[in-house]
């Protein structure tokens, strides 16, 4: 038990950090994140620039303060977004059955056969390519799994006597599912969420990289993490500070998602 | 007389490899070759890891702090896994409690039988056959050599203990170890396939270590018992010394939790039923397939129940007779294909919200009927919600009475069921079905989950229940121990019938159906004595 406030700690202490870092961004960065300086091309690493410039001589500690803040956005708008209409998605059809479940199943698995990045592609074409055309299409893009997930868990809930007890005490049958079936399904929902966000942000960067995401000059670790990869022989730091970010985030996230569900679940509270 | 010993256990401790908690407490008995002996105790008691140790399969926490295991003269503890490998199976062999998950799901019966003879002797294929063929045939297998084909999903759950049982005993081990083999099996079920393996062992001299919690059910096949509780062995003697003259308080309390024939009670049968049955017929729609019409299973022909104020129902029968789907029907949670349900004489769908506020339902397995993230208090009072003119104080005031009233004091409240043991769990479930205090109220199975003290204390607690409240009640139960002791009448079920009804005295001493009759001989008439201790009586042996 020692063990997972312990992991808890560091992914909240990792998570603070990032938001802390996301706000200070609106205000105040080092240097100016799209000023461009033709002296310091490609400098590494120095006591100037501290996490060196990239090929246009911009301070890349000061955009990746810049992009912490677009990069978290894009995460957790996409991963509310999926999270919630794949929750509502999933709760129906696991609930409803028959017809209601086989048309939704059919729908979500059609949509699940295409690989994410493609269906988030063409939605793409069709929400435009800014910041909230990617949140839409990564939504949506990831909704059928979400939806899968939790119309797993209502299957197996539904069965349970609780379920029928609360039927018997003559409650309705969304009073049952909001009171009774939502609660239980938190687990997987939180766990599938935290993974979510970490697809998110290194989707974006693929879609940056494919000149479909956030369009330059702004900066967000994707974006960064893209351009850097032609100039990986001579300034590695391009690449590395982004990625580093990436997957610090993506650690803290997990770590305070698993802390999270532990949490919010009483018989986890009991094993002291 | 030592060298003769068939197993020894000397001093045997246990404890939880983490958390130091002694799990067994110098465990001493031992076994001679071909008796059948017996280990008593309630969940937690440790008489299946006492017994794991025997065998060396202790589940990685568990580690031995002391004592000895003794298998012919040969000392079980210290020895190598190869040693192990070739005790286990040979010499000892070991029936589990699930015949669903202890046979292999993917693999033919006749590969698994097969297993142990490649393993264990040289026998060439035809010889293991041959052997395996007329194991089957023993133990009952009516096609044999399908069987062998055959996978375990296409048996009953007693045939597969009788598989299991063939498996075991194919090899002709000295000693057989079987961990409460009939628990998940039917009451006729368990007297065959008891009956079939003392037969089996005799036949070949075999000792039998019988485990379990159902202490008529051991006294009834073995010569000596112990008794553990709370790891420890409490008491140990020769069955009828036990039984007759108990020493130690704990085996008192057993025998005095065994259900006992509760008093005739007057009941008002005259005046309209609470709850009219008519005609009730439910099927089960068959699976629809693309090419293939969905067949419809008939899980109830047309049944007929009244159920007066006042009055406890009992509903008795085996698996897949259908008492669950009626009891289910009658609450609402089965719609039928015909047939009507009235309420106080009325039909139940003239008034739904009315049947619903005095029709409860208290559910088998305490575990999944309570929703585990919600607090005591709150699970009770959520039954509370949908009656008329109560607020919400008053609402908390009258869950926390009902709360109360169960034994569970203000310090449960707000605890979560999975704090719980099984009993209270079971308590609260019948706190909130209570709580609205309900006319009517269904009881499927609320006992079998529990142990046997814990069992006595709830049926305590539904009978006072019942008397302060006066609700009629449906108490579905395949233990007919237990229907002896609550019911005012019973009605006796098979395949989708009543076949058998009337009050309770009746049934149980003068039996018409030769079903009923098959029921009854599965449980003992008991006849307390003055030194605590029982008599078991065995009904209609012939």
């Amino acid at each position: 038990m020692k063990n997972y406030t312990f992991n808890g700690l560091i992914g909240g202490v990792l998570i603070t950090l990032l938001l802390a870092v996301a706000i200070v961004g609106l205000f105040w960065t080092p240097y100016d994140p799209m000023k461009l300086s033709f002296t310091a091309r490609l400098s590494a690493p120095s006591a100037q620039h501290w996490l060196g410039t990239d090929e246009f001589g911009r301070d890349v500690l000061s955009r990746i303060i810049v992009g912490a803040r677009a990069s978290v956005w894009i995460g957790a708008l996409t991963v509310s977004l999926a999270a919630i209409a794949g929750t509502i998605i999933g709760l129906v059809s696991g609930y409803a059955r028959g017809w209601v479940d086989a048309v939704i199943m059919a729908v979500n698995n059609a949509l699940l056969a295409f690989p994410g990045i493609l269906l988030a592609l063409g939605l793409l074409a069709v929400f435009g390519a800014n910041q909230y055309g990617i949140i839409f299409a990564l939504g949506i893009a990831y909704t059928p799994s979400m939806a899968r997930v939790v119309r797993g868990a209502v299957l197996s809930l539904r069965e349970r006597e609780f379920i029928e007890a609360s039927k018997i005490m003559g409650n309705s049958e969304i009073f049952t599912m909001l009171r009774h079936i939502l609660p239980n399904c938190l687990a997987p929902i939180t766990v599938l969420s935290t993974s979510m966000f970490g697809w998110a942000i290194l989707s974006e960067s693929a879609l940056s990289f494919l000149g479909l995401g956030v369009p330059p000059p702004a900066p967000t670790w994707g974006n960064m993490l893209a351009a850097g990869r032609p100039f990986i022989e001579q300034a590695v730091w391009l690449g590395l500070f982004p990625g580093l970010c990436i997957a610090l985030t993506l650690l803290g996230i997990n770590l305070l998602g698993d802390a999270l569900r532990d949490k919010l679940d009483p018989r986890m509270r009991g094993l002291k | 007389m030592t060298q003769e010993r068939l197993l020894s256990v000397r001093d045997l401790s246990l404890v939880v490899a983490q958390r130091g908690v002694e799990v067994v407490k110098n465990v001493s008995f031992d076994i001679e070759p071909g008796e059948i002996f017996g280990i008593v105790g309630e969940s937690g008691s440790g008489k299946s890891l006492a017994t794991r140790a025997i065998i060396a399969l202790l589940p990685p926490a568990i580690k031995v702090t002391g004592g000895q295991v003794t298998f012919k003269g040969r000392d079980i503890l210290t020895m190598r896994e190869a040693g192990l490998r070739e005790l286990r199976g040979a010499e000892i062999g070991l029936v589990f409690q699930e015949p669903m998950t202890s046979l292999n799901p993917s693999m033919t019966i006749g590969r698994q039988l097969e297993e142990g003879l490649t393993l264990h002797t040289n026998m060439p294929a035809p010889t293991r056959r041959e052997r395996i063929l007329t194991m089957l045939q023993r133990v009952g297998i009516r096609d044999p050599q399908g069987a062998l084909s055959a996978y375990p999903h296409e048996f009953s759950g007693g045939m597969r203990q009788r598989i299991m049982l063939a498996s075991v005993m194919l090899l002709k081990p000295a000693l057989l170890i079987a961990d409460e083999p009939t628990t998940a099996l039917d009451a006729v079920i368990q007297r065959d396939v008891m009956e079939l393996m003392v037969e089996l062992t005799k036949a070949e001299g075999t000792a039998v270590l019988l485990i379990s919690h159902d202490l008529p059910m051991v006294a009834r096949y073995t010569s000596r018992i112990v008794v553990m509780e709370k790891g420890s062995l409490v008491e140990q003697g020769t069955t009828e010394q036990i039984l007759e003259k108990p020493q130690h308080p704990y085996t008192r309390k057993l025998l005095s939790s065994l259900p006992i024939r509760g008093e005739v009670r007057a009941i008002d049968t005259v005046s309209a039923p609470m709850i009219s049955a008519r005609n009730i017929v439910v099927d089960y729609p068959g699976r629809k397939s693309l090419f293939n019409k969905a067949t419809a299973k008939r899980a109830l022909h047309g049944v007929s129940v009244d159920i007066h104020a006042g009055e406890v129902v009992a509903l008795v029968g085996g698996s897949g007779s259908g008492k669950t789907t009626l009891g289910r029907t009658i609450a609402g949670l089965v719609s039928q294909s015909s047939g009507e349900v009235l309420f106080q004489g009325r039909e139940r769908s003239a008034n739904w919200r009315d049947y619903r506020l005095n029709c409860q339902m208290v559910f088998q397995d305490p575990y999944s009927s309570l929703d585990p993230r919600m607090t005591i208090l709150s699970l009770v009072e959520e039954a509370l919600r949908l009656v008329p003119d109560i607020d919400r104080a008053a609402r908390k005031r009258r869950a926390c009475e009902t709360l109360e009233e169960v034994g569970l004091g203000a310090e449960y409240a707000l605890r979560y069921p999975h704090e719980l043991s099984g009993g209270q769990r079971q308590r609260v479930a019948i706190a909130r079905a209570i709580a609205r205090r309900p006319k009517f109220l269904i009881a499927d199975e609320p006992v079998s989950a529990l142990d046997v003290t814990v069992r006595a204390q709830v049926l305590t607690l539904f009978s006072d229940l019942q008397k302060r409240y006066g609700f009629s009640c449906l108490f579905i139960s395949h233990d007919l121990g237990v229907v002896e002791q609550v019911a005012d009448r019973v009605i006796v079920m098979q395949d989708g019938r009543i076949i058998e009804q009337g009050d309770r005295n009746t049934i149980f001493d003068k039996p018409k159906q030769a079903y009923t009759r098959r029921l009854l001989s599965a449980i003992p008439a008991l006849d307390l004595n003055k030194t605590g201790g029982v008599k078991l009586k065995w009904r209609l042996e012939a």
